[in-house]
Parts: structure tokens; C-alpha cells; sequence
């Protein structure tokens, strides 16, 4: 999703969460867990500005 | 009257933080939107800080969720700053760096004002939280260097995790 709707956004891991920069903007609080619950990707599309309509095309948000 | 169905809750969190030769407290007044979604659970939205969110079967278990992961993003910021005040620049950044789609903002604000104009009531397990005035307690974070020489320490520093919803009459 990030690839497609995010370009130019980056990932990495910190300790204890994801980190997740698009738009001058950082979701520091991302969880580390394989399966990411959907009101986590909500909040971050919210904080970075990501296109909510490109995102349902990949998640059923 | 409408029961309302997103909740606007005010917080206050108190840590201390070890970084890479430092102890900082940090104290938040901030605020959080809660609401129950399609997947039967309690998710609470940050407002300030905007980039955080957790959840929860109850409400309690939601704050608890939404706290530890706020103290998570802490640690994670002590150990990615080597000194104080680059991790004070960086805790304050994400503080109030808002979401650029203010959706949560706005419905705290509608939601207070559907409060304040008796349009809706909370439901119950709301209704009976403390009552604090937005007015009088705003979103602020306040980080100060705890290992300074001469600091000294009270009891009364002490502060509670704790929330509330906004008092119904404007202060």
C-alpha cells in the first residue's frame, strides 16, 4: 500500500515500533507486529496526508 | 437526545525517561478521541499527539493500550537521541506535529460542542469519568531535565495516568 499510494515514503524499525515517513511528516507509533490492526493504517493515513481512496484499494479500510 | 458516538477525552501523562546520560520527565495534558469501530473494539485516536492510536475491549483497556504505546514511542525517541536536547526537540516535534487530514481534530471539536449544546449525552461509561475544563487545562507538554544538579524532588510531583471528558459548561 505504502509503495503505491505513499511514493517516496520510508519504513524502518525502531525499537519498539515502526516508523513511518511521508510528507515531511513521521508516524512514530506504527506496531511492530506481523498482522497490523486496521485502526493503527487508519490513524497513520490520517497523520502523513495518504490517499484514503488509493489505500482502499489495498486494505478494506 | 443523540448518544454521542465519538468521545472526546482529555489526558495527563507523567513519565521518566532515561536517555543516553539524562533522566527527563515529561508531563502531557493532551487529548484523544474514542470511538467503537466495526471491529467491536474501543480505539482511541490521538488529537495532541496526533500520531498515535491503540485499542482496547473497554475503555480502560484502550487508555492502558494507548498509554504503553506512548511510552513506547518515548523510549523509542531516548534511544534514537543522544542528547537532551535533541530528544526534547524530537519529543516536542512529534507532540504537536498535527495529522494532515484533521479528521480527529475536528470531531473533538464537534463533539464538545454537541456536548456543550445538549444535543448528546455520552453513554455511560463516560458519563461518570472527572470532568475537567479545556479552557483551563491546555494540550501542552512540558520536558525537563531531571538529573540537573539541584533539582529537588516532592512527592508532590507525583502525577496520576489519568482521563477525562471536557467539562459540559465552557469555563
Amino acid at each position: 500500500m505504502l509503495e503505491s499510494c505513499a511514493p517516496g515514503s520510508s519504513v524502518r524499525l525502531a525499537t519498539h515500533s515502526r516508523v513511518v515517513t511521508y510528507n515531511d511528516k513521521v508516524y512514530r507509533s506504527l506496531p511492530k507486529f506481523d498482522n497490523i490492526e486496521l485502526g493503527h493504517v487508519r490513524k497513520m493515513i490520517r497523520h502523513l496526508g495518504i490517499d484514503l481512496e488509493c489505500a482502499r484499494k489495498y486494505l478494506a479500510l | 437526545m443523540d448518544e454521542l458516538r465519538e468521545h472526546p477525552l482529555m489526558l495527563t501523562l507523567r513519565d521518566a525517561i532515561s536517555g543516553d546520560g539524562f533522566l527527563a520527565g515529561i508531563t502531557l495534558s493532551g487529548r484523544a478521541l474514542m470511538r467503537k469501530e466495526e471491529d467491536g473494539k474501543w480505539w482511541m485516536y490521538g488529537v495532541r499527539p496526533a500520531g498515535l492510536a491503540e485499542s482496547g475491549s473497554t475503555i480502560e483497556e484502550a487508555f492502558a493500550h494507548f498509554s504503553g504505546r506512548y511510552r513506547e514511542t518515548l523510549f523509542d525517541i531516548a534511544q534514537e537521541n543522544s542528547t537532551f536536547d535533541d530528544f526534547r526537540s524530537e519529543v516536542e516535534r512529534f507532540f504537536y506535529e498535527v495529522d494532515e487530514n484533521p479528521e480527529d481534530e475536528r470531531l473533538w471539536e464537534s463533539a464538545l460542542t454537541a456536548l456543550r449544546m445538549g444535543k448528546a449525552a455520552p453513554p455511560e461509561a463516560f458519563s461518570n469519568l472527572p470532568r475537567k475544563s479545556p479552557e483551563s487545562n491546555p494540550s501542552q507538554i512540558t520536558i525537563e531535565r531531571l538529573d540537573a544538579s539541584g533539582k529537588r524532588f516532592m512527592p508532590s510531583d507525583n502525577v496520576r495516568d489519568t482521563y477525562s471528558m471536557p467539562e459540559v459548561v465552557a469555563a
